[in-house]
């Protein structure tokens, strides 16, 4: 160890503060960074299907032909996600993650703290990404969906074949955005114990009194990883956006 | 019974207070070509949707081959794939090419094979000149073009009845030609079509029948010849009179 508690090279300034506590403490921001990842990463992927699941329900409608039986559960699964939606759309996720986590112990099921984490995010996506999937469902023309119909097509392959696949292409940004919270989101996880990387500079910061110089360690490295996912998904986009011209099938031309 | 393939049994559709459709009563005869004309808000285009089921009627019943199409979600698409809809906005997929807008209904609806999909949409796209362009998104296709491409897709379902809500509205007037073009070779094919339109030339030289709407009423139900020439509807004439003076 270069640095002892009481050597004379000890650092003086809050720049060689960062430095010298990145150095030393470099194994527990890695963890704490690779945590978070996973976290947002698993549970913004669950955490949008959850959403496409309930921004279809939310969306579904029923015919005035169908049976009693049909229309009964459509509007039991209508309740239950409306009130899903809002229950946490409408509180705060560091309190969603003491309930889940302590309610979940207090029945007597002993759970990870990061499989906790995991399910709260995956929860608090799937309310807002609820919202945003009706909202890129309604943004496409009644006419789309008509088309299909009037061919024959199932109300369900509609969905699945012609609404879905361009809902998707309007609310990437959405879901850019949405995994960027998620990854700043999830520092207040460390509420209920799970090691990621908030709590890693909140016990750096400990060990020397050094909060300051902790956490603008990990400011850091949370906006280069926003940063640097940014970029990603702006080039993702680009790419999905495809080509603007298209090849005539000369093949076909002769009986132009 | 005769040999309809569709019958309508006095068919209304309200939307709250206000009564589109009354009472209509019409039997459609396999290969017939069928016209309806009439103002704007006279019901045609509510009619022809209620005839595919994008609307629900308020009472009355529709037969298909003698058989009641009932409000349920199965018979209803069973039903619509032998009867298909030409809009007059078109309605082609617009994630989707120019091929893949007309093998998406084959495939996941009749579940025939991707060759066989291929070859009925090569077919049915030579058929209305749209071939080359199989490459191409709706996007970057004209008005008269895509028009073209949704006749194709609905041709590659083999219907038995082809509905057109007003298919040239929408189109500039030098594309409206291409369209009409392609209409009046299918009705030599011998599909029954019906057909919403406000070319009434197009009407009277192409239908077998031609039906004047007035107030969600069927007003006059003619062979053309006699329609255009004879009207015995006073509001038939005037209806005309001011179309063919403007």
């Amino acid at each position: 160890m270069r640095y002892g508690l009481l050597a004379t090279a000890d650092p003086q300034t809050s720049i060689e503060w960062m430095i010298y506590l990145t150095k030393k403490y470099y194994r527990m921001f890695l963890d704490g960074t690779k945590l978070t990842l996973y976290i947002a990463v698993l549970g913004t992927l669950i955490g949008f299907v959850l959403g496409y699941v309930i921004g279809i329900i939310q969306d579904a409608k029923t015919g005035q032909g169908d049976n009693l039986l049909k229309k009964g559960c459509v509007r039991i699964l209508k309740i239950i996600a409306a009130a899903y939606v809002e229950v946490f759309r409408d509180t705060p996720m560091i309190v969603q993650a003491m309930i889940i986590y302590y309610g979940i112990r207090q029945l007597g099921v002993d759970m990870m703290p990061v499989f906790a984490g995991i399910l709260v995010t995956v929860l608090n996506t799937g309310a807002y990404m609820a919202e945003t999937v009706r909202g890129g469902i309604g943004s496409i023309d009644i006419g789309q969906r008509e088309g299909a119909w009037a061919m024959g097509m199932s109300p369900m392959k509609t969905m699945l074949y012609i609404v879905l696949p361009q809902a998707f292409k309007n609310i990437i940004p959405e879901m850019a955005n949405t995994f960027l919270t998620n990854l700043k989101m999830t520092s207040v996880l460390n509420v209920i114990a799970v090691q990621e990387l908030f709590m890693a500079a909140k016990t750096v910061g400990g060990n020397y009194y050094k909060y300051f110089e902790s956490y603008l360690v990990i400011a850091v490295i949370y906006f280069v990883l926003c940063f640097l996912f940014n970029k990603l998904f702006n080039f993702l986009e680009k790419r999905l956006k495809g080509k603007t011209d298209y090849a005539l099938a000369v093949e076909y031309m002769d009986n132009q | 019974m005769g040999e309809s393939i569709i019958s309508i049994k006095e068919l209304s559709k309200s939307f709250g207070d206000h009564e589109v459709l009354r009472k209509i009563d019409i039997d459609i005869d396999q290969g017939e070509i069928i016209c309806i004309v009439g103002s704007s808000g006279s019901g045609k285009s509510t009619f022809l949707r209620c005839i595919n089921k994008l609307e629900h009627q308020t009472s009355g019943r529709i037969l298909y081959h003698g058989k009641e199409i009932r409000d349920v979600q199965r018979e209803i698409n069973e039903y619509r794939a032998k009867v298909g809809m030409v809009f007059q906005s078109f309605n082609l997929f617009n994630n989707m090419t120019v091929l893949q807008n007309c093998m998406i209904c084959t495939r996941k609806v009749l579940h025939i094979s991707k060759e066989e999909a291929f070859d009925r949409a090569i077919t049915h796209l030579k058929e209305v000149g749209m071939a080359p362009f199989i490459h191409a998104k709706p996007s970057q296709l004209s008005g008269g073009q895509k028009q073209r491409v949704a006749i194709a897709r609905s041709l590659c379902m083999n219907p038995e009845v082809l509905l057109f809500d007003e298919p040239t509205s929408a189109l500039d007037p030098e594309m409206v030609g291409e369209v009409l073009n392609v209409m009046k070779n299918l009705a030599t094919t011998g599909l029954t079509m019906i057909i919403v339109t406000h070319e009434m030339a197009f009407a009277r030289d192409v239908s077998t029948r031609t039906i004047f709407m007035d107030r969600g009423y069927v007003a006059e139900d003619a062979p053309p010849s006699e329609l255009f020439t004879r009207p015995k509807n006073p509001r038939t004439r005037e209806f005309l009179s001011r179309y063919l003076a403007g």
